[in-house]
């Protein structure tokens, strides 16, 4: 019993670390010292797209797929095929689509971040920043941060469109139960820009976490190549747990009053 | 990847079977190690996602009793396995790939094989058998903890159990029981495979076995959600009874 509590011990202690951590680089980033370094922003906001824009889309293409199916035979057993569009709409946008964009960016951009920082950490790369007074939080996290919060709104709506895509061919390529003027009159009506804009703040948010438990794990790295694999592997539970409470959380807030449909008074 | 599924497969079956007590600690470390997060998730998105979302949709039409029906297709088919394989990836998945990429660099793989000791037999076999049999019961585990957030989302809304579970049971059924399980279980195959593979392939120092575990992580979610749709859309085209709602 003593060992099946000491994960969860373990983690609210370091949770005390890791949120005066994400305040620090927060702060980098707010009070615009990272501007002096803004190159390495970009070119980290380059990464960012060239190496992971394709696979966080390809994912959230397979889940706008696997919602399209689930939708589509969901509403032809309640007798409304023609309403399948409620639940691409609904699924992708509100719930999944975040999902699988916090799934993937924790799976690529969060273990890559504490591989490479990680790998710095231990070839005594960041004592070198130090030593050239280079302050290697703003110079490696802020950046980081900043280049994810530039990039990442953009990559995400990408995503959300190819996730759209993905169960338009579903619901009436594949399962062809419903006219794609049908599909496109159910699916704008049931969402508004207001969900776009809390969908995003919900994603965001997830990225902003990810990218600084990344950057946490990676800095704080150490007992030499082995320790590097262990945080990387460490960063991706706490990862899977935040984004879940995050997911949670934002469905409360946006939706949990409110389910802004088209139907009713 | 494909060459070592087969040695896989070929090495669990033909005798001798050295792997057993391997195979229980692998057990006890995947159990030990994602019990917390997969509970957290499961909670948090069942009582999220098919929760809130779906019980707004019914509260509109005053149908929240429907919520438990929902609760089978949405828990039962899709959640529970899904986020149990994302947590086995993430948690279990990352931590094989992290062992085994250091013992690559450290070379006590090449080590194990000059003493005549076979790597796939002894390390990576254990590991999957392992990683099958905790997604498979974890399933179930995952089932439960997600159908209790549907629960919270239920009194959330202040409507009573006893519909949310008489729905729940009359549409549940054994296809859709098995169906979760049985994919489960392939989650969990394509997981140690995957994590195994890039483990043992690790190369390059500190940054490669950090490399490694991040490939690993990327390559089995897509492998396990492309799985995941190829299974279901076979499920429900070859089971139509399991969509009636009753």
């Amino acid at each position: 019993m003593g060992a099946l509590l000491a994960t969860p011990r373990g983690w609210v202690e370091s949770l005390g670390t890791l949120v005066k951590f994400f305040g620090r680089v927060v702060g980098e980033v707010l009070g615009l010292r990272v501007l002096r370094f803004f190159g390495e922003a970009l070119r980290q906001a380059g990464i960012l797209i060239l190496s992971s824009a394709l696979v966080i889309w390809s994912l959230c293409f397979i889940i706008g797929l696997q919602c399209g199916i689930e939708g589509a035979y969901f509403n032809r057993s309640v007798g409304s095929p023609a309403y399948a569009g409620v639940f691409a709409a609904w699924c992708d946008l509100r719930e999944l689509i975040p999902y699988a964009f916090a799934y993937m960016m924790a799976a690529k951009v969060g273990t890559g971040i504490v591989a490479e920082l990680g790998s710095m950490r231990i070839s005594d790369e960041i004592d070198a920043l130090e030593v050239m007074g280079i302050s290697s939080m703003t110079f490696l996290c802020a950046t980081r941060l900043l280049a994810a919060w530039m990039v990442l709104p953009f990559v995400y709506i990408a995503g959300i469109g190819v996730g759209f895509l993905a169960s338009y061919i579903a619901v009436v390529q594949q399962i062809a139960e419903v006219s794609a003027g049908g599909f496109s009159l159910i699916f704008w009506m049931f969402q508004n820009p207001p969900d776009l804009l809390y969908s995003l703040i919900k994603a965001m948010s997830m990225a902003t976490i990810i990218v600084l438990v990344g950057c946490y794990y990676g800095y704080n790295a150490g007992g030499g190549p082995v320790g590097v694999g262990t945080a990387t592997a460490k960063s991706m539970v706490v990862n899977i747990v935040l984004v879940h409470l995050l997911g949670m959380l934002g469905t409360q807030v946006f939706w949990g009053a409110n389910p802004r449909a088209p139907i009713g008074g | 990847m494909m060459i070592l599924t087969g040695k896989t497969i070929v090495s669990a079956l033909r005798p001798p079977y050295p792997y057993g007590g391997e195979f229980i600690s692998q057990f006890l470390f995947a159990l030990r190690l994602c019990w917390f997060p997969l509970l957290v998730s499961t909670v948090a998105f069942g009582y999220g996602a098919p929760g809130l979302q779906a019980a707004n949709f019914l509260v509109l039409f005053g149908a929240l009793d429907r919520l438990g029906g929902f609760f089978v297709l949405a828990s039962i088919r899709e959640f529970a396995p899904v986020v149990t394989s994302i947590v086995l990836a993430g948690v279990a998945g990352t931590a094989i790939t992290a062992d085994l990429g250091a013992r690559k660099i450290r070379e006590e793989l090449d080590a194990l094989q000059v003493l005549g000791v076979d790597p796939v037999k002894n390390l990576v076999v254990p590991r999957f058998l392992a990683l099958m049999l905790v997604t498979g019961l974890f399933d179930v585990y995952a089932l439960l903890f997600g159908i209790f957030g549907g629960v919270l989302a239920t009194l959330v809304n202040g409507a009573p159990l006893g519909p949310f579970w008489a729905t729940f049971f009359t549409n549940a059924s054994t296809v859709d029981l098995w169906g979760s399980v049985l994919k489960c279980t392939g989650f969990g195959a394509i997981i140690a495979i995957v994590c195994c593979y890039k483990g043992m392939t690790a190369s390059g120092g500190a940054e490669g076995v950090g490399r490694a575990v991040n490939q690993a992580v990327v390559i089995a979610f897509l492998g396990v959600f492309s799985f995941n749709y190829v299974f279901t859309q076979t499920l429900l085209a070859t089971h139509p009874e399991i969509l009636a709602i009753r």
